[in-house]
């Protein structure tokens, strides 16, 4: 089943930042969809639930050095 | 303070604390090499304030290329490494230093653009007292059930959309329409999650809670509107993706051409369009949320941008620039009772639905109930419909689009209608009857006849007040270079007449709904950008039609927010001119960053290529221009 999570990330410092944490996030498996806005911080991540756990975004969005929150 | 909340702390600041140590270590370098002769411990505090600031941006720049995205800190560790290569530590960690402190900065300050509308958002509260099973319960806002009632305390915050079932009160509506007055509210009344209730108890049945509320709604619109693109962030995104490739073919070309190092080396720093790509998205980003928290719903950066060129706005004049709520002013009879004018025209009327119709209607049923007891009210208190008329049913009733009614009753035909409908039917209009009409109108009235069996019994004089602020928002609007126009279905006359009062540029009359659209397409085939303001439901083709709709009063209704480029949550006509200066703000705003970042990028690349301009130099503008571009978009959210 498709699911659907949102993040924000308050600290994204350049426009390029933003499409790499994208670009990171629809290279990990089971992710169907993400959108990474750079002006508004919004994470939106279109997931099967079947073959990713949501907790998964959060850390790769770490690993690229920035702070996710829950929105 | 102990080891887990040291971690946290460090966690938090990061980026504070990195970029502060990097520039302690690069000032002590420097000043080591420049006040003493340890040239070896400087060179070695150089190279750790290099890797202690570059740690982090080498890091992205591993995931940049693992991604492969060319961002800017790929750019900067490469340059970076190259000036360690090459011997020029001073370089090195300056570029470093000037890059961290920059970001630093830039991220804390867009963190401000991208909290501003969290902030109307934490006007909701989290729970809610509830009445269950005929107690009251706190729950969370979001777990209450449609249709279950919501206890509001005076000063609370109501956490749910809903209707007033019981108690009175004003209530602040700020975050959801802007509006900063009070708005009384009593049985029936539709209040919004998220505004806050002043004085009296209130119960609530709710219509709407958790994501499924008009401030939630508004909020995620927002959003969208500052994440849509407008054409100005799309071109320069197109040019971007082929300006920073360009500079590391012109570096490595450089270097192949000039063998000079340092001089590809800056290129490579000032290969980001920083200041170009991050300018208009940040201006836009802070006026939208800056038109949100006023109650102006913008739908996006290309509406903005389109905005900010008009040059004329037309007004609907029902309901935009009146309060759209008509009264009888006068009627008059000729050779009969006004009364009896008022009950005929009623009885006519009653099974319209045209506004002209239900005042008339209104009139009749509330008029006193016996003119010879001197307006003595009769006391009936626990009938509602005391001392009011009721109106009797027409027999048949036709109606005359644009012109009246004509219907049956009691074995007479009634004609209720303007001039165009008695000329239709040959019906004579005595010099008298046209004196009333002609006074009336030039007072800005809209005046019916009434006919019975071919005769003109009477005429009724309707009016529709304006609004407080009309004319104040016509002269800024005037004063702002912009021009007016007041469109209406009303007789040239009437439409005159009000025209005049507002201080309207210039008005159309007798429109019919269809010709509004036609107006607002002949004033843009003259090559101007061409605003409507209306309701938003009547006046959805006109809105449509027009380079910028602007509907009033669209807390509510969803259809307006959805159709309309801007839609002003609350009826405050006064919002008009605050979001047409502020467009043309933003696309001045939008105008300055994109001048500024190319002029920075001009002469940055003029500098460079003539040796004037060296790699921390180039850094130290470069992160400058940024600033300096986001610094002025944000002025926009103070607007």
């Amino acid at each position: 089943m498709s699911d659907t999570t949102q993040f924000r990330v308050l600290d994204f410092d350049c426009p390029t930042c933003a499409s790499t944490v994208e670009r990171a996030l629809s290279n990990v498996d089971g992710v169907q969809h993400v959108e990474v806005h750079y002006a508004t911080g919004r994470v939106e991540i279109e997931y099967d639930d079947s073959a990713v756990d949501p907790d998964a975004f959060a850390q790769t969005i770490e690993s690229q050095g920035y702070t996710p929150q829950h929105a | 303070m102990n080891k887990q909340s040291i971690t946290q702390y460090y966690r938090k600041h990061r980026k504070a604390i990195v970029t502060a140590t990097s520039g302690l270590l690069y000032g002590g370098g420097w000043g080591l090499g420049y006040l003493t002769s340890f040239e070896r411990a400087s060179t070695a505090i150089l190279v750790l304030a290099t890797i202690v600031g570059g740690y982090d941006i080498a890091k992205t720049a591993y995931h940049e290329v693992s991604n492969r995205t060319l961002g800017i800190k790929t750019l900067v560790t490469l340059a970076a490494i190259g000036a360690i290569v090459i011997g020029e530590y001073w370089e090195a960690a300056a570029v470093v230093f000037l890059f961290s402190l920059g970001s630093y900065l830039e991220g804390r300050t867009m963190r401000k653009t991208r909290t501003a509308l969290q902030e109307l958002l934490e006007m909701t509260p989290d729970t809610a007292t509830v009445r269950r099973d005929g107690e009251l319960q706190e729950v969370p806002a979001r777990e209450v059930e449609e249709g279950e009632v919501v206890i509001v305390k005076p000063g609370g915050k109501i956490p749910v959309d809903g209707e007033v079932v019981d108690g009175e009160s004003a209530v602040n509506q700020a975050p959801v329409t802007g509006e900063s007055a009070p708005v009384h509210k009593a049985d029936g009344d539709e209040v919004y999650a998220g505004t806050v209730n002043q004085e009296g108890a209130l119960e609530i049945r709710t219509t709407g809670a958790g994501a499924d509320t008009t401030l939630e709604r508004i909020i995620r619109r927002v959003e969208e509107a500052q994440e849509a693109q407008s054409p100005t962030e799309s071109l320069i995104d197109r040019f971007a993706k082929y300006y920073t490739p360009a500079v590391i073919v012109l570096a490595i070309g450089a270097y192949a051409v000039t063998q000079n190092a340092i001089l590809s080396l800056t290129l490579l720093v000032i290969g980001c369009p920083g200041a170009l790509v991050i300018g208009p998205p940040v201006s836009i980003v802070s006026a939208i949320g800056n038109a949100a928290r006023s109650g102006v719903l913008m739908k996006g950066g290309e509406h903005l941008e389109r905005a900010g060129k008009i040059d004329l706005v037309a007004f609907d004049k029902t309901g935009t620039l009146t309060k759209g709520e008509t009264t009888v002013a006068d009627v008059e009879g000729f050779g009969v009772a006004g009364d009896e004018v008022l009950s005929l025209a009623a009885t006519a009327e009653k099974k319209s639905e045209h506004h002209l119709a239900d005042a008339i209607v209104d009139a009749a049923r509330e008029r006193p109930t016996a003119a010879t007891d001197g307006g003595a009210t009769v006391a009936q208190a626990d009938d509602t419909d005391a001392g009011r008329h009721s109106i009797p049913d027409p027999d048949d009733f036709d109606v005359v689009a644009g012109k009246g009614v004509i219907a049956h009753t009691d074995a007479h035909e009634v004609v209720v209608g303007n001039r165009a409908l008695l000329d239709d039917r040959d019906i004579d209009v005595p010099s008298q009857v046209a004196d009333y009409v002609r006074e009336r109108e030039e007072r800005g009235e809209t005046v019916v006849h009434v006919v019975r069996d071919g005769d003109i019994i009477g005429a009724i004089a309707l009016r529709d007040e304006l609004r407080e602020a009309a004319p104040g928002v016509v002269a800024a609007l005037q004063d702002a270079g912009i021009e007016t126009v007041m469109l209406t279905g009303d007789n040239e006359r009437t439409a005159a007449a009000v025209a005049e009062e507002v201080g309207i540029d210039e008005y159309r009359a007798e429109l019919l709904p269809e010709d509004k659209q036609s107006v607002i397409e002949a004033y843009q085939a003259d090559g101007q950008v061409v605003a409507m303001v209306g309701d938003g439901i009547n006046d959805a083709p006109s809105l449509a039609t027009a380079d910028v709709g602007i509907a009033m009063g669209a807390a509510g209704t969803d259809t307006a927010i959805e159709t309309a480029d801007m839609a002003l949550m609350a009826d405050d006509l006064e919002r008009i001119p605050y979001a047409v200066k502020l467009s043309k703000a933003t696309r001045w705003n939008v105008l300055e960053n994109v001048g500024l970042a190319v002029l920075t990028v001009t002469v940055l690349l003029a500098g460079v290529l003539t040796s004037y301009v060296t790699l921390a130099s180039g850094m130290l503008v470069h992160e400058a221009s940024v600033l300096l571009v986001i610094l002025n978009g944000m002025r926009l959210l103070r607007y």
